[in-house]
């Protein structure tokens, strides 16, 4: 019953392209940062450790694709009439613009990237320093999302563009999963 | 200080964790067989982590940052020139346990094992008719019990102690694997440390969920909760907990216990915030070394500040812990050892332990014994090294001295002149192969009253090598470099430590 329920709402095949593209960001966000952390891992203990940590790293990777997948699939339920396509390439493009912030926001970590002096000085002498840092953050974002989804839902041609990202992101993603794959062989052999 | 808390309304925001047994019985001390049958008598090793002797009043620190230490050391043995013979957890704490050197138990890497000989020529295997149990926070530490517990009867999980559930489910899950998995855990779903984790959606529920269940415990804690990473704990959990278990186990028993603290993060309780600040303390100040970094002066003398008042917490929990082993009649049939597994510098422009830089702050760490039945203090200032611990404790507890262990039996036990102008050597070689000769590495060579230092095939060092020849008795500061001044002693000594090294090399060409 419920996987009628689910099939009215999407394709199945339209839920794979869902799946591999929450998949996508994640894999590669783990990905980039595993081989950040290789070297001083390797130093710190060896390869074989190393490896591990990495093969941890996917899997853990690969169980938020799902769930993160499945929170999407539930917010599916409350896009109105449209059909199953659509309704996919408007779910993969906000995880993706979720995720291109996420990953934003651990850069500005990564690179040591942190307001200019007169921002700070700004926000030091307001009343409410956290709410206007708060505000500042919301007027960057929001246009980065209302922007796009307005696109999407007034342009077909975006919607099109879309769909295609969406099937190259999932080519790629299959790739990815074959690293969980040998990760998961990995994590058993260890644990053996 | 800020405010003081009484234990009661420490512990009423702790139980907000579910720690379990520890807390339920506070006020338990229950009346405890008062002998044991010949020379047994039960031991407990307690190790806390980078504990330097160089910040300790007893050991001629201008800070008061023991005073529980300090009152109870005026009925125990102190070991004033007690080295460890390596400056981290591995190689410190397998000399510890084996009571050989680094170059021996080759657990001089990172997170490294003893090699596989070694793995049953432990201190756990020397009291067979003991019962034997282990606890650390430290996840180096535990590297190395794990591989020892086929002669430890109870070593408790490390997760045990810990405030963190989701890796105690990880370490539960992967419990074969389960340092890695951690690793690999913390690393995708901890933001706090470096503001960036594997996981870019989950690691923000569960940071969220983890604020949430220690929000009240935080307050307590305003530099952070103690421990590295996501791995926290609090110290009076810890304490509680050990004195708990060893209350019911049956005697004679040797126990091990390894708490991190007062390891980086410095993390000290409320109770002793900023006990410092302000407080006029000027350590001394020396040249940056050749391993430091200039400039950063003002950064280490915070960092030391923190450090002391972090041993403050430290010092609370050893002063209740001893306490209620007093109280309980456990102590009349009981060694206690105080130790650590290496020290910490704050000088010279390295902050920290993980340098080759082997200044005292980092070679030098407490040891005091408390012995049975004793109530007057005694002070040893013969060199004496971690390597020594096993055969003393073996000898006095009438069990054989094992023929591997390269310490001797320790003063007032053995005649102090059964040690005088021995050895005492420390490794470090974090870039060396495991099972490699020794080319790339630190050591420390103390011999009468002089210290060498021999640096070699560093990566980390623009010379291929490095001679320092410091008189530590004349000098404790090390502000002379002798190594010019007396090239004789500095080349007698760096031959003898040269000879020393072809011998141990020797095995694995």
């Amino acid at each position: 019953m419920a996987v009628n329920f689910i099939t009215q709402k999407y394709s199945r095949q339209g839920l794979g392209t869902l799946f591999l593209t929450c998949a996508f960001p994640l894999h590669l966000w783990t990905l980039i940062l595993v081989f950040r952390d290789i070297s001083w891992l390797t130093d710190r203990t060896n390869l074989w450790d190393a490896i591990g940590v990495a093969s941890y790293g996917m899997i853990f990777a690969f169980i938020e694709s799902v769930l993160v997948f499945l929170v999407l699939v539930l917010l599916g339920f409350v896009i109105p009439r449209w059909d199953s396509d659509r309704r996919i390439a408007f779910l993969a493009l906000l995880i993706l613009i979720t995720a291109t912030w996420g990953m934003i926001a651990q850069l500005l970590f990564i690179w040591n990237v942190s307001l200019p002096a007169w921002a700070i000085q700004y926000l030091r002498t307001s009343n409410h320093p956290l709410r206007m840092l708060y505000a500042g953050a919301l007027a960057v974002v929001t246009p980065t999302v209302v922007l796009p989804v307005y696109l999407f839902i007034r342009s077909k041609k975006a919607v099109a563009l879309m769909h295609n990202i969406t099937e190259r992101i999932a080519l790629l993603t299959m790739f990815y999963l074959c690293f969980d794959l040998v990760g998961l062989i990995i994590i058993i052999i260890r644990n053996l | 200080m800020s405010r003081r808390l009484n234990r009661r309304e420490f512990l009423k925001l702790a139980s907000c964790i579910p720690l379990g047994w520890s807390i339920a019985s506070l006020s338990k001390t229950p009346a405890l067989q008062a002998s044991l049958p010949g020379n047994r008598k039960n031991i407990i090793i307690l190790v806390f982590d980078a504990f330097s002797a160089y910040s300790l009043p007893i050991y001629g620190y201008g800070r008061s940052t023991t005073p529980n230490i300090d009152r109870l050391s005026k009925k125990a043995i102190v070991y004033h020139n007690h080295f460890t013979n390596g400056s981290f957890t591995s190689p410190g704490t397998a000399s510890l346990m084996t009571g050989v050197l680094p170059w021996t138990h080759r657990a001089f890497r990172p997170n490294s094992e003893v090699a596989p000989a070694f793995g049953s020529k432990t201190i756990f295997n020397v009291f067979k008719n003991h019962h034997r149990i282990a606890y650390t926070h430290n996840g180096w530490a535990y590297t190395l019990l794990r591989q020892f517990s086929q002669d430890i009867d109870e070593l408790m999980p490390r997760e045990t102690l810990l405030l963190n559930s989701s890796d105690k489910v990880i370490a539960e899950l992967f419990r074969n694997d389960d340092d890695i998995a951690s690793v690999s855990w913390e690393r995708a779903m901890n933001t706090e440390e470096d503001g960036n984790a594997y996981s870019l959606f989950l690691s923000q529920v569960v940071e969220s969920f983890k604020a949430a269940r220690t929000r009240d415990i935080k307050k307590l804690f305003p530099r952070g909760l103690p421990g590295e990473g996501t791995e926290k704990f609090l110290l009076e959990t810890a304490t509680d907990a050990i004195w708990e278990r060893l209350s019911d186990l049956s005697q004679p028993f040797v126990g091990y216990f390894h708490l991190l603290p007062p390891h980086a993060p410095y993390s000290t309780s409320l109770e002793f915030f900023n006990a410092f600040k302000g407080d006029h303390y000027q350590a001394i100040r020396k040249p940056v070394d050749i391993f430091g970094k200039p400039d950063i002066d003002t950064i280490l003398s915070t960092k030391r500040t923190e450090y002391d008042e972090f041993i403050l917490y430290c010092d609370k929990e050893f002063g209740r812990f001893y306490d209620r082993l007093e109280s309980s009649g456990l102590l009349d049939n009981t060694w206690l050892i105080l130790t650590s597994d290496h020290g910490e510098l704050h000088e010279r422009g390295i902050g920290g332990h993980m340098t080759d830089a082997l200044y005292q702050p980092l070679v030098r760490v407490p040891l005091i014994i408390f012995e049975p039945g004793r109530n007057t203090g005694m002070d040893i200032h013969e060199y004496t090294s971690a390597v020594d611990i096993l055969p003393t404790m073996a000898y006095l507890n009438g069990e054989q001295v094992p023929a591997w262990t390269e310490g001797s039996i320790l003063p007032p036990f053995a005649p102090a002149a059964n040690i005088s102008g021995r050895n005492i050597y420390l490794l470090r070689a974090v870039f060396n192969d495991q099972y490699a000769p020794i080319k790339m590495a630190s050591i420390m060579l103390v011999k009468e009253n002089y210290k060498l230092l021999y640096h070699f095939g560093l990566p980390t060092m623009p010379e291929d090598e490095l001679v320092r020849l410091f008189d530590i008795r004349s000098d404790p500061e090390e502000m002379n470099d002798l190594s010019l001044s007396a090239p004789k002693i500095a080349q007698d000594l760096l031959a003898e430590l040269k000879n020393k090294l072809k011998e141990v090399n020797e095995p694995y060409h």
